[in-house]
């Protein structure tokens, strides 16, 4: 194992040497039988592991990871983009209500789903005018980030 | 063709790469059907890198899930410059990474070889149509001799050759997953190679005297 080629078959042998030093190995193997040797070995591993049998994940698998993204909370934008589509508009006296609720509750930490969805429901209905979003309990950075690009959501809908 | 495409899906290359990309901007975005394609698309790819990580298919099931929980968190770092399937694996490859540090995972090739075997074996692991017993065997056997070296080496040197050889990731791509240099990357895929080949020479050798071929 004292051949200073040998630790470049294995790339050769996968094509990944740049062509001038592909060459060079190429022209080694020619008088190395040590490396010819070593060359077979990996190629008839490469062939033996194609030969493996397949791994096949669980049905299950899908189910349960596409229940646990749904359980996440969309990103604010997504949510007040969807409360701007007029197909989802809310009687305006449930509005009032939320944007009541929304005032009062904040949540310092992580808020709370529903509490942070009345705070979202205040948002739309006063796009220009919240600079104080302590107010609806928003304090992730990428709900700050959407807060601080509201007039763009508008242009969207 | 050098490296083991066994499980590649048939599709056009190029287009595919693109929609990836368009895909994950849906992602980030919050589109749970965009995710749900992703998904489809890759986590078979994902879940037998896990199962040759760990060696266990329960836990390999249990990374793949946390790893993509993790891809549609951290969906708003996808650049579309990357290919996805590079940002993929670095999500995949740092998680099971992690996980094995914290001590979460043990690898456990060897056990599930012999639970397999007790079992009656390989229902886990299906085998081509139609094989013949003796053909099922060997393939069983060669399963175990690779579990084996996989458990053998180091944990870097495990994850690069597992997306070289059963994902067919060039070396480039790999560094980028593993945060390495292609150098580091080249070294690592040959040693774990030359150790997967000494395994299988045993094997074809008999099972003793174990003669070592260097
Ligand atoms: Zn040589």
């Amino acid at each position: 194992m004292s051949c200073g080629y040998e630790e470049e078959l294995t790339a050769y042998v996968d094509e990944e040497l740049p062509p001038a030093r592909r060459a060079e190995v190429e022209a080694h193997l020619g008088g190395c039988s040590g490396c010819r040797g070593t060359e077979a070995l990996l190629r008839r591993t490469m062939e033996q592991l194609a030969g493996l049998p397949e791994f096949s994940p669980s049905p299950d698998t899908r189910r349960e990871v596409l229940a646990k993204v749904e359980a996440l909370p969309l990103p604010l934008r997504e949510r007040l983009l969807a409360l701007l589509r007029p197909a989802v508009l809310v009687p305006a006296a449930s509005l009032a209500a939320a944007a009541g609720l929304a005032l009062y509750a904040t949540a310092p930490s992580e808020p709370d789903l529903d509490v942070l969805d009345a705070g979202t429901l205040e948002l739309a209905m006063n796009l220009e005018v919240v600079e104080d979003y302590d107010v609806v309990g928003l304090d992730r950075s990428e709900d700050l980030e959407v807060v601080a690009h509201l007039h763009e959501l508008e242009e969207v809908q | 063709m050098p490296r083991n495409f066994s499980g590649a899906v048939g599709f056009d290359v190029s287009v595919e790469a693109d929609s990836d990309a368009q895909m994950m901007l849906k992602v980030a975005a919050g589109d749970r059907r965009a995710f749900a394609i992703l998904f489809d698309r890759y986590h078979t790819s994902v879940a037998r890198f896990a199962f040759r990580f760990v060696g266990d298919r329960e836990r390999a099931e249990e990374l793949t899930q946390d790893i993509f929980v993790k891809l549609y968190r951290n969906a708003k770092s996808y650049r579309p410059a990357a290919k996805f399937k590079t940002f993929l694996f670095r999500v995949a490859a740092n998680h099971c990474l992690n996980e094995v540090r914290r001590g979460e995972y043990r690898v456990a090739h060897t056990t599930t070889s012999e639970r397999e075997e007790e079992e009656g074996g390989g229902v886990e692991l299906a085998g081509p149509e139609g094989e013949r017993p003796d053909q099922a065997l060997a393939a069983r056997e060669m399963e175990r001799a690779v579990g084996e070296a996989l458990k053998a080496m180091s944990e870097r040197e495990r994850a690069a050759f597992t997306m070289c050889r059963f994902e067919g990731m060039a070396y480039r791509e790999i560094a980028e997953a593993l945060e390495a240099s292609e150098a580091a990357v080249k070294s690592l895929i040959h040693r774990a190679t030359l150790a997967v080949a000494k395994k299988l020479e045993e094997l074809q050798a008999g099972p003793v005297p174990v003669r070592s071929r260097a």
